[in-house]
């Protein structure tokens, strides 16, 4: 009764001391940052994508991307997207299988931030160390050919679209080993013991129990890498000058002013683009990891 | 007797793989970096040269700053948010995840020319609009951060029995909550950091110059400067991340494993 009275009225107080700034008012300052910096600028961005020259309301921005060379980026680049994040994704769930079976608690942490790093490294820095790697100058590219391999004998560059491919496995995979390890760490070992109790054998527990388990993960983690390789920049635009053609690179073209008068809008209209391409990517990844999260609750 | 031949085997082809794709290039650019004057022999003088130009201390201390302003603020509009939405607004919580997903569904490209086209002149005439952008590039991570790490905690319990002892809703928060996710809000902090410290994108689509920009420029007038310049800057963001990451699991509540579940 006493116990009941003061969970009641410190229940009360807590109910009271949060009332006077319920009903969303404390979330006020993150609505209107969020509203202010990032819902305003995409709304602006796609009004200003359908105007023209004279502010009329047009849809001709728009016509460049249907076909010709704008077109071709958009292919170029979903290429590029799906093949890097097809090598991340493959390459990454192996070092993932083997770190999870082989590597201690604390080896794993450090393995964690340095793919933290290598992840996020998808800026300049890692142009400039491939070129070192891989160049015509570069270290593994002589060793090679003292061996009586020459990468540069063919058509290959580190400028063209094999060679961007190579710089974006870099961090593709390691974001991949990120994303990917809570779903390997997922699996119970229940599940492994239930199955050879009722007589599987590794093959058949394979794929019966682990692979349909880790699908929806692998999509899910598969179209984040596709989305990341989409958008990236940084790399492209400190290797590539202009050699392969990427959406991102293009638009960071046009906002460096190197544009056809009546062409300004154009640049809004490749960046809505953009958002639709990731946008449909994203959305893979929220249904994939919809499924993916079933077997995590329980 | 854990390791059986055929895991031995995978093991080593994993590290093979890795040595292969990470460590060379990585260690390429680290000969080269030490390279002597018109690439003979070996010296700093690369690193010399580096430390020497007029833009290297101004634009690390430029990017330090904006990394540690984005940090602050960062947690500054994040942590409360989080906190509320855990205490008593629920509610809105299906709302502020999805808000907090939609910066790795927008490109940063997009975000940037939407930024161009639609800030008023008296944030783009400053670099601190930088500050926003890495806030809100930055927000999915830091929200999951903050978020796993009060689902970890018994809120409930914790805010019933300070104010019950007559604390006030801030003193419980500034006194209770806080300390009890330490780990969240350092892990938060430093990922913010660290993702400002390097970005580049949305810097040079608005036309600023940070450490990452002033890199381009000065590759194009030595690339063995610029090769020790990628290193300088691999090696510290990696050593970053393994002190933080030490901190953080000596405090429990790792803060770079929390990037996993951003994404999981």
């Amino acid at each position: 009764m006493k116990n009941g009275a003061v969970a009641n009225q410190s229940e009360g107080t807590i109910r009271r001391s949060f009332s006077i700034s319920t009903k969303s008012s404390p979330l006020f300052p993150f609505f209107i940052f969020v509203g202010f910096f990032l819902i305003w600028p995409i709304i602006s961005l796609i009004i200003r994508s359908f105007k023209g020259n004279e502010n009329e309301w047009t849809f001709a921005n728009y016509l460049p991307l249907l076909h010709g060379s704008y077109f071709h980026a958009f292919v170029v680049s979903i290429k590029l997207a799906s093949i890097t994040a097809l090598i991340g994704a493959i390459l990454g769930s192996f070092f993932v299988y083997v770190i999870v079976n082989s590597a201690g608690p604390k080896f794993t942490s450090v393995l964690d931030s340095i793919c933290a790093v290598f992840a996020n490294s998808g800026g300049v820095p890692l142009a400039f160390m491939f070129i070192a790697a891989f160049g015509t100058e570069g270290l593994f590219t002589k060793f090679l050919k003292s061996v009586g391999w020459d990468i540069y004998a063919g058509n290959f560059t580190l400028f063209s679209f094999t060679g961007v491919v190579l710089v974006y496995s870099f961090f593709q995979i390691p974001l991949m080993i990120l994303v990917f390890k809570p779903a390997l760490q997922g699996l119970r070992k229940e599940w492994s013991e239930a199955s050879i109790n009722l007589g599987a054998n590794s093959i058949t527990y394979w794929r019966h129990v682990v692979i349909p388990i880790l699908t929806p993960s692998f999509l899910s983690a598969f179209f984040l890498l596709f989305a990341g390789g989409f958008s990236a920049y940084a790399t492209a635009r400190a290797m590539t000058v202009g050699t392969v053609p990427l959406v991102p690179i293009i638009i960071g073209t046009l906002v460096d002013g190197n544009v056809i008068s009546n062409q300004t809008n154009l640049g809004d209209a490749l960046a809505v683009g953009m958002i639709v391409v990731a946008g449909v990517a994203m959305s893979g990844y929220l249904i994939a990891q919809r499924r993916a999260n079933r077997w995590r609750a329980a | 007797m854990r390791f059986s031949p055929s895991k031995i085997a995978t093991i080593t082809l994993a590290t093979l793989l890795a040595v292969l794709i990470f460590l060379l290039p990585l260690v390429a650019a680290s000969e080269y970096s030490f390279r002597g004057a018109g690439g003979k022999g070996h010296s700093f003088i690369n690193y010399q040269w580096l430390v020497q130009q007029d833009g290297f201390a101004s634009h690390l201390l430029t990017s330090l700053q904006l990394a540690v302003l984005s940090g602050l603020l960062n947690l500054i509009l994040m942590v409360p948010t989080a906190v509320l939405l855990h205490i008593s607004l629920k509610r809105w919580r299906p709302i502020v995840d999805f808000i907090c997903i939609l910066p790795l569904i927008i490109p940063v490209v997009s975000l940037a020319i939407g930024a161009q086209v639609s800030m008023p002149k008296i944030v783009q005439n400053s670099q601190y609009e930088l500050v926003f952008f890495f806030v809100i590039i930055a927000l999915p991570f830091t929200y999951r951060t903050l978020d796993t790490s009060l689902s970890s905690v018994d809120l409930k319990t914790l805010v019933e029995a300070s104010r019950s002892l007559g604390a006030h809703w801030i003193t419980t928060i500034v006194r209770v909550i806080v300390p009890s996710i330490k780990g969240g809000i350092t892990g938060a902090l430093f990922l913010s950091f660290a993702l400002s410290l390097g970005e580049f994108t949305i810097t040079s689509l608005l036309h600023w110059d940070t450490f990452p920009t002033w890199t381009v420029v000065a590759a194009q007038q030595n690339i063995l400067g610029a090769i020790a310049l990628s290193v300088f800057s691999f090696v510290g963001a990696v050593l970053l991340m393994i002190i933080i990451s030490t901190l953080a699991v000596r405090k429990r509540s790792a803060s770079i494993s929390h990037i996993e579940e951003v994404i999981a």
